[in-house]
């Protein structure tokens, strides 16, 4: 992972525009990436959210499809 | 902010559509399910055809019934108890669903006693409901609660049901398996709508 990640300016959602879209959209139309740690995803996560932590991101970008939107929490 | 890092890295390999979820999980203020990425997927494995997969879901929303059934007949709340009658209903329906799965996918009618000879030995007394909980056990912790306290369990366990049916469908390799738990989890996110709903009306 490029340290210099952390501070790119990156398109951001409201909670409240992700429920929206989660309400609107099927589960196959999106991808929903948990990138915290496995214990954080154990304890509580989005229904239907694939777990990549943030480190592992740029070796498992092959999980997710790259042509539907991606929401990242 | 770990997701801003990851949203840059989705970005950087060629990802067109990306966001990042401002404040992250400590501001959604929505449901959550509980539980590792595999959680609650055991309770499929025995199942190796798209028919056997139809009936073990079945089972467990019968297991599901068997709660809300057991829990309108004995509250006193009107209210309630015509609550927990939907829900039971609403089970009923998704057993319906998956009844017609299984005759598409098999190409016959289900016998009397669906789902019986097609599934392993094992909780042939449905006590397994959605959320993976023993439906005896929900029963027990129920009593005496109130109405408020049964719908909180209720959501949680429907959430993760929901969390669980889209896993599945995704890990499916043929396209009847993944069907199955389509359905599921199209059926199970109205579900938890209808749910939330009481729920905030009654609280």
């Amino acid at each position: 992972m490029n340290i210099l990640n952390y501070f790119k300016q990156v398109p951001t959602w409201s909670p409240e525009k992700v429920r929206r879209f989660l309400k609107e959209k099927s589960p196959e139309e999106y991808n929903l990436v948990d990138v915290r740690t496995p214990k954080e995803y154990e304890r509580g996560h989005l229904p239907g959210a694939r777990l990549i932590p943030v480190g592992e991101m740029a070796n498992r970008l092959f999980e997710i499809d790259p042509h539907k939107p991606t929401i990242a929490y | 902010m770990r997701s801003r890092a990851a949203a840059a890295t989705l970005l950087e390999a060629g990802f067109k559509e990306v966001y990042s979820m401002e404040g992250g999980i400590n501001a959604w203020n929505g449901r959550v399910a509980e539980g590792a990425p595999q959680s609650g997927m055991a309770y499929f494995a025995p199942a190796a055809t798209p028919e056997e997969l139809a009936a073990l879901a079945w089972r467990l929303e019968g297991g599901s019934r068997k709660f809300y059934s057991a829990l309108a007949d004995t509250v006193t709340d009107p209210e309630a108890k015509d609550l927990y009658r939907q829900l039971a209903k609403a089970e009923e329906h998704h057993q319906t669903a998956l009844l017609k799965l299984y005759e598409e996918f098999s190409g016959k009618a289900s016998a009397p006693g669906f789902p019986g000879a097609l599934l392993p030995p094992g909780d042939e007394d449905g006590d397994t409901m959605e959320g993976g909980m023993r439906v005896s056990e929900a029963l027990e912790w129920a009593k005496g609660k109130k109405t408020t306290d049964i719908l909180e369990l209720s959501l949680s366990l429907e959430t993760n049901a929901y969390d669980l049916y889209i896993k599945m469908e995704r890990r499916m390799q043929d396209e009847h398996s993944a069907q199955v738990f389509h359905v599921l989890s199209a059926e199970e996110k109205q579900h938890l709508e209808r749910l939330s709903a009481l729920l905030e009306k009654r609280m």
